[in-house]
Formats: structure tokens, C-alpha cells, sequence
């Protein structure tokens, strides 16, 4: 064969070869998404079907599970006062203290004013989530209960583990909301709009 | 872990740019051997360029092949194939080709602690392409495109998932998750003769996922025979030694040239009088013919 050709064909070979090694030592990236944590997304509309922005103040509380003790403290004209640990203070000028159970809960979202939809974190084990949700100019409150199936989800390993979640039922109290309907089953973290809560009213033009 | 197996991954390539520097030196060796004193230099016989084309073989043999980058890959970093190929040569130029293998992963993230297992076998189907404009020469260039399928299952574990609002906790493993891949390549490569029957060639291959099977639990990070898929694209390569086969073909045939030995033994006469010979060809007794072929190689007709 040709030496010249040979030699062509021996760079192309050590080219290929050094290009290979740039290959596979290049540059690496991924798609890990920018959440961080699953959400169910909530959308807001009127009663019928218009996107609305609320303008009342939102916040939203959960049950959690367990118990836990509640001290009370009343005395005739003051305002009622609610701890978790007993005050003697108040006993001592006072109050009359009364110890109850009650379900355990945490504020998901506080104060929530002026939004179109709402993003609430999903339990990983438990079948069914209660909201309460609770308004500024509505002294009544909304309890919205959600069943639901979690399962794991990994879609890189660089980016850990997530806890995707599928809608089964959703119900709601009828205070300021009209109805409420499932619009996309699937919660992850693609940011669809899982549920819709329709508020009485309609938006006038 | 990523820095300690590209360094191992720069080492190996290196290593094997030496060894083709190596075998390709030794081979020009062998080819500009000087004639020693008192060797007659081995005499010549000329075929017509014009009788060569005229009797291309149509098919030209099998050609056995080992990839030799997977294992190395499978042994430095989380992911590599064992692989091989068999391969038609029809006419020189068109290559339909089986490959065949098995490909490996074992990856686990050094942050997240999450784990991605899979080695299942794979393969793909597909056809080369001689580019080169001299068919006859053993070295080739060549563009190609394969389909390839997997079936495996996965197994895919991690750190226990705590709930950060509820509470509770469950370890997480998931095994024997079901997946059928597909994907598309295409292949551009190299191969040179290195020794009699031996070749070896590298080849660039970008790869592209067609369909996956979905899993509610997790994607699959990586297909045997695929790679990595981070992105719907990814890019691979082989390094290959390759063996010619020429099962089948009469030795006539080897060069891809049906030419009749009779014809060459009795060749002076004959292509003397057809006018296609070099008057200055030697032609002493008791030496074997060597054929010239079309690019004006040599080639030495095997008896």
C-alpha cells in the first residue's frame, strides 16, 4: 500500500481515536428538574369556569397525624388564649385553664393573597390529605380532602429521589367554594394544573 | 468518582493510540522490506484494470469483529459492553452487518446515593458503507446506520424517602423494572489492514432514542448497548479487530477479483496478446504470480 496513504489513514485512526477519548471525558449535563419538591397545583376559578385571581387571603392548613394537648385559658371579658404548654401565669391571674386533644395540623401556606392557583406539598404515605383552607373576609372555612396513591420516582439518579403522587378523589366544604374537580391526575413536577377549585361567584366583565 | 474515571478513560485512550501507531509502523515495515543481497526480486504479473472491474465479485466474504473499547470502558467506568460483529462484504462496498452483545451497568451517585443497575444483552442491525473511491485497497472509510433493541430489566434503589411535613419514612428499591429500547445510529469509521486477515478500526457513533418503555418508578438511566440517557441523544464509539472471513470464496476471489489462476499462470501469453502486460514485467520460472491490482497495490496470489 501506499506510504502516504498509510500514514493518512494511521492520523485519521490516532485522530479518531483522541476524538473518542474528548467523547466520552466531554462535557456532561443534565435535566434534573428545578423543583425540588412534588406539588399538587391548585387552579383558581370562578363559578363558571373563568381563571380567576382571588383576592382574598388565603391560608392553608393540614391534619396531621396524631394528637396533640391544647391548654386554654379564658376569663370573663379577655379574649380566649390558646397554648401548647400550660401557663400558670395566666392561672395566676385569672384564667381559667381548660386541656383538650386535637389533631395535630401545620400551616402549608400562609397568607396567601392575590393568586391564581396555589402549590400544596402531597403526604408521601398517607392515602388521604386534609386542607383546611381559611380566609380573611369569610369567617367560615373550606376543608378540602384529597385521596390520593404515592409511589417513588427517579428519573436521574444525580437528581435523587421524588415522590410522585395519582389523584383518586378530591372533596371539598361548600363556605367559599362552588365546586372542585380533578383536571390532571398525575402530580409531578411538570407543573400542570392538577386541581381546579371553582369560588362562588362569577367575575363580572 | 467522574475525574478519577476520565483520567482512566484518558490513560486508555492514549494506551490505545500507541498500540495503532505501533501495529501501524510494524505493517510499513513489512511493506518497504529491502530485497536482501543475492534475492531476486519476486516477478510480477499485470491483470487489465478494465478485466478487474469487469469481474467484481458481488459477494466478497464475512468479517468477524470484537469490540475492544467496551471492556475497557466496563472496567474503568459505570457503564460498558462486551460486543461483537458479523459482517458481510458485498462487493467491497455495501457491508450489511449483525452486532451483538452484552452491555453493563452498575452506577451509583456519589451525592444522592441513588443506584442504577442493568446488564442485559443487546442488539443492533444495520449497513456500512465503503466510501473510499478504491474499493480494492483493504483499508476502508466508511458511513453506516444501525437499529438497535434491548429488552432488560433494571433495578433502582436509594437512600429511605422521608416525609419532610407528614413524617415517616420507607426504604426505597425498586427491581426487575421491565424496558424495551430502541434507538437509531449512525456510524462513521476507520478501518486499516494490520496483519494478513487482521484489521482494526475506530468508529464515532451518534445515537439516538427512539422509544423507551415508561415506568412509573423510574426512567431508565441507561440501555445496554445505548449508553446514558441523560439527554434523547447520546454519542459512542468502538475500537474494533476485525477478522476477515473468506469462507466460501475461491482463493481467486480474495482480492475481490474473480480472476482465473490458469489465466494468470499462462498470463504472459495471454496478455501479450491482448496487449495489457508491461514489456518490462519480469517473468522467471518457479515464482509465484502476484497480481496488480487496480490502485497498484500488490497483492500476492495465494496458491
Amino acid at each position: 500500500m501506499d506510504i502516504r496513504l498509510r500514514h493518512k489513514i494511521c492520523a485519521a485512526m490516532m485522530m479518531g481515536t483522541s476524538v473518542m477519548a474528548m467523547l466520552v471525558a466531554g462535557c456532561y449535563s443534565n435535566n434534573c428538574p428545578v423543583e425540588n419538591m412534588v406539588t399538587c397545583n391548585y387552579g383558581f376559578y370562578d363559578s363558571e369556569g373563568t381563571p380567576i385571581t382571588y383576592g382574598d387571603t388565603i391560608t392553608v392548613t393540614t391534619l396531621m397525624p396524631g394528637y396533640k394537648t391544647v391548654y386554654t385559658y379564658r376569663k370573663l371579658g379577655n379574649a380566649t388564649i390558646t397554648k401548647d404548654a400550660p401557663d400558670t401565669a395566666l392561672v395566676n391571674q385569672g384564667y381559667t385553664e381548660s386541656v383538650t386533644q386535637q389533631r395535630r395540623d401545620t400551616v402549608l401556606l400562609n397568607k396567601l393573597c392575590n393568586a391564581s392557583s396555589m402549590k400544596v406539598p402531597m403526604s408521601f404515605f398517607h392515602d388521604r390529605d386534609t386542607l383546611i383552607l381559611s380566609y380573611n373576609m369569610i369567617t367560615l372555612k373550606d376543608t378540602i380532602k384529597v385521596e390520593h396513591k404515592s409511589h417513588p420516582n427517579v428519573e436521574l439518579p444525580e437528581c435523587g429521589t421524588y415522590r410522585f403522587h395519582t389523584l383518586m378523589n378530591v372533596t371539598t366544604t361548600e363556605a367559599a367554594i362552588d365546586h372542585i374537580e380533578i383536571s390532571e391526575p398525575k402530580v409531578n413536577y411538570e407543573g400542570n394544573t392538577n386541581v381546579k377549585i371553582y369560588f362562588n361567584g362569577v367575575i363580572e366583565d | 468518582m467522574l475525574n478519577l474515571s476520565i483520567q482512566f478513560r484518558h490513560i486508555v485512550s492514549a494506551v490505545m493510540m500507541a498500540g495503532a501507531s505501533v501495529m501501524a509502523m510494524r505493517a510499513q515495515e513489512q511493506q518497504t522490506e529491502p530485497v536482501m543481497p543475492g534475492e531476486r526480486p519476486k516477478p510480477t504479473k499485470y491483470v487489465a484494470v478494465e478485466e478487474q472491474k469487469e469481474h467484481q465479485v458481488f459477494f466478497q466474504g464475512f468479517t468477524l469483529s470484537v469490540d475492544c473499547y467496551g471492556p475497557v470502558a466496563m472496567m474503568v467506568s459505570d457503564y460498558g459492553t462486551l460486543e461483537g460483529a458479523l459482517r458481510l462484504n458485498l462487493k467491497n462496498t455495501f457491508f450489511p452487518i449483525i452486532e451483538a452483545g452484552v452491555g453493563k451497568c452498575d452506577k451509583e451517585d456519589f451525592n444522592t446515593k441513588v443506584s442504577y443497575k442493568a446488564s442485559a444483552p443487546f442488539a443492533r442491525v444495520g449497513i456500512d458503507i465503503n466510501m473510499l473511491k478504491d474499493k480494492f485497497q483493504s483499508n476502508r472509510l466508511y458511513l453506516g446506520a444501525r437499529y438497535g433493541i434491548s429488552m432488560f430489566k433494571y433495578d433502582v434503589a436509594g437512600p429511605a424517602q422521608t416525609d419532610p411535613i407528614w413524617g415517616g419514612s420507607q426504604p426505597f428499591s425498586v427491581k426487575g423494572l421491565d424496558c424495551t429500547s430502541h434507538w437509531a445510529e449512525l456510524v462513521f469509521g476507520v478501518e486499516v489492514k494490520i496483519f494478513r486477515n487482521f484489521h482494526m478500526g475506530w468508529a464515532i457513533r451518534y445515537k439516538r432514542e427512539i422509544a423507551s418503555t415508561k415506568s412509573d418508578y423510574a426512567k431508565p438511566n441507561c440501555i445496554p448497548g445505548y449508553g446514558y440517557t441523560t439527554d434523547s441523544s447520546c454519542w459512542g464509539g468502538t475500537y474494533s479487530l476485525i477478522f476477515d472471513l473468506n469462507w466460501g470464496l475461491k482463493k481467486s476471489h480474495k482480492r475481490g477479483v474473480n480472476v482465473d489462476i490458469r489465466t494468470i499462470e499462462n498470463g504472459l501469453q495471454t496478455t501479450d496478446n491482448r496487449q495489457q502486460t508491461t514489456d518490462s514485467a519480469p517473468t522467471p520460472e518457479n515464482s509465484q504470480p502476484t497480481t496488480i491490482q487496480e490502485n497498484g497495490t500488490e497483492e500476492r496470489q495465494e496458491e
